[in-house]
């Protein structure tokens, strides 16, 4: 699978990734080579497994309990105003 | 008196006050790591504690930073402790530092850690592996007795097999994974690096069972991890992967050899097995691993905690510059790859066909567990490799792992157990692997490994050279 600078690109947009067309040409140098390692998984003969036993996770109850508080998390907040996280505005930008 | 730090921790913790426990292990770490570079932050004011350790900087503790080796969380301090922190305080535990890791836990040599490589105690010109590369060399140079690491797909057993220690990952489920930040939630364990069985057993002991807090750790009831120690391996059933041995080189075959005479004198049954899939392994772990870490490492985003981006203007900025600038390039790499195999038109050509192979794999060793007690093989397909050997070669770098990452993707449990020395004095390491929650059997079997054997007592150069911190 070759993966082209578009192709990074794309992905990039997904994963809210910010890359410069240098970062993005290395990036798809390096994932072609790596899904190339991977495409070996298509040889594998996969057709005498049985479906593996499920095992769910557990629920717990819904009880409330006590949650952080608020100034350990102040104390890691890039910004922190009036017990909010701020960010930029997010409708009708700058 | 002998150093303290020589001994296992279950030997010295009768002899020294916890007061002087730590304090030798401050003297150990002033002396050495200023070359090795185990620690990212040591706590000078930690409590006195009868069990002085280390724990990888991606477990949050209260009162130190947690980094996980990234500049995206390099200010960040934990308001908790993790679920196997507070069991460890609780039975004596003072954390004097944080380990160093590949950011996030992604590599397998340290070199990714955002802060600097760790070296290998017995080559400082070698990796001490990765991603728990901080805590086996820690252990390694006897600077504490006992440490902390992760594993995702082997994490902990191959840093300890470059660092001539003990290193094990517990069963899928079996340590609370609270407080660990998540890799790949499907794989991740916390492990535990020591230089003797006994230590392990023990410690495992400690951090092992349900915990409300993390859903996925299970209820099986925990053993008592040590009761087995001296009872041999007379009978018992050994599985050699056949598929395994075709890897590897004359030294590393040489070694794993020599192991397998030392079980058969033991009256253990050693015999091939056939595990067909297991060449697939390091294939699925970079699907399913990076699939999972691309959804999990969303949360750094610039916004609750960890670095924001000082040019950020907007929303989206935030998120782009700061994860831009946060994240170093392998795990770029990485929640690339992930995001790709996750993507709309790839789906099923990556991530399902991996789950597809995983699932033939499990399927493969329960067939073999069939058969035997244990599956055995090198815990690395070669010594420790010189620093900047692999950097340049992703994919050369992943393949370390090629007989570890199984264990994490059939979520058995896995012990790598030191098997002596090649020629160039690079420490080796056999790797016993077990059926799920059978880590008591594990235990007595690398017991009895390590009791014919005795490679533990081995020093590397930068202990048996200055030897000054002495208690």
């Amino acid at each position: 699978m070759k993966i082209h600078r578009e192709e990074a690109r794309r992905v990039a947009g997904l994963a809210h990734l910010e890359l410069d067309d240098a970062g993005l040409d290395r990036m798809a140098d390096e994932m072609t080579k790596i899904l190339s390692y991977i495409d070996q998984l298509r040889d594998a003969d996969v057709d005498d497994v049985t479906e593996p036993e499920v095992v769910a996770t557990p629920l717990r109850e819904d009880e409330p309990r006590p949650s952080l508080d608020r100034d350990s998390v102040a104390r890691n907040a890039p910004a922190w105003r009036d017990g909010l996280f701020v960010v930029p505005k997010v409708i009708g930008g700058e | 008196m002998s150093d303290i730090l020589e001994l296992p921790w279950t030997e010295a913790r009768g002899q020294v006050s916890p007061r002087e426990y730590v304090d030798a292990c401050f003297r150990a770490i002033d002396e050495r790591d200023g070359a090795l570079h185990a620690f990212l932050h040591v706590d000078r004011d930690a409590a006195e504690g009868a069990l002085p350790m280390a724990i990888k900087d991606n477990i949050v503790t209260t009162g130190t930073p947690t980094t996980c080796a990234s500049h995206i969380l390099r200010d960040f301090v934990s308001p908790f402790d993790a679920t196997a922190v507070t069991r460890l305080r609780a039975n004596g535990a003072a954390i004097v530092g944080k380990a160093n890791l590949d950011e996030f836990a992604m590599g397998s040599s340290t070199e990714h850690s955002a802060f600097g490589v760790t070296r290998n105690p017995w080559d400082l010109e070698r990796v001490a592996g990765g991603s728990s590369g901080g805590s086996a060399a820690a252990v390694a140079a006897r600077m504490v007795p006992v440490a902390l690491g992760s594993e995702t797909g082997g994490s902990v057993r191959q840093p300890a097999a470059f660092c001539g220690v003990v290193g094990l990952k517990p069963t899928y489920g079996r340590v609370s994974r609270w407080g660990l930040v998540a890799f790949a939630s499907g794989l991740d364990q916390i492990g535990v690096v020591t230089k003797t069985t006994r230590d392990c057993a023990e410690v495992l002991g400690i951090i092992a069972g349900h915990d409300p807090l993390d859903s996925t750790s299970s209820t099986h009831p925990v053993d008592d991890y040590a009761a087995d120690l001296d009872k041999g391996v007379k009978g018992m059933r050994f599985g050699v992967v056949r598929e395994a041995l075709e890897h590897l080189e004359g030294e590393v075959r040489a070694n794993f050899d020599a192991a397998v005479d030392v079980l058969r004198r033991g009256g253990a049954i050693v015999e091939e097995v056939s595990v067909p899939s297991i060449g697939y392994a390091i294939a699925i772990y970079y699907i399913v691993a990076n699939a999972e870490a691309s959804a999990n490492l969303s949360r750094f985003d610039g916004i609750r905690y960890g670095h924001r981006s000082e040019r950020a203007r907007t929303l989206d900025e935030v998120y782009f510059d700061s994860r831009g600038e946060g994240f170093g390039p392998e795990v770029k790499r990485r929640i690339m790859l992930g995001t790709f195999a996750l993507s709309s038109g790839y789906y099923d050509a990556y991530y399902g066909r991996a789950q597809a192979v995983r699932a033939k794999m499990r399927h493969d060793f329960a067939r073999a567990f069939e058969r035997c007690d244990f599956l055995i093989t090198p815990t690395t397909p070669e010594a420790p490799f010189r620093i900047g050997e692999k950097s340049e070669d992703p994919l050369s770098m992943y393949l370390s792992d090629i007989f570890t990452a199984p264990a994490n993707l059939v979520g058995i449990p896995a012990l790598a157990v030191p098997s002596g020395f090649d020629l160039r004095g690079l420490p080796l390491s056999l790797q016993i692997m077990g059926r799920h929650f059978e880590e008591r059997a594990i235990f007595r079997a690398a017991a009895f490994y390590e009791a014919e054997t005795q490679y533990w007592k081995a020093q590397p150069r930068i202990v048996a050279a200055k030897g000054a911190a002495q208690t």
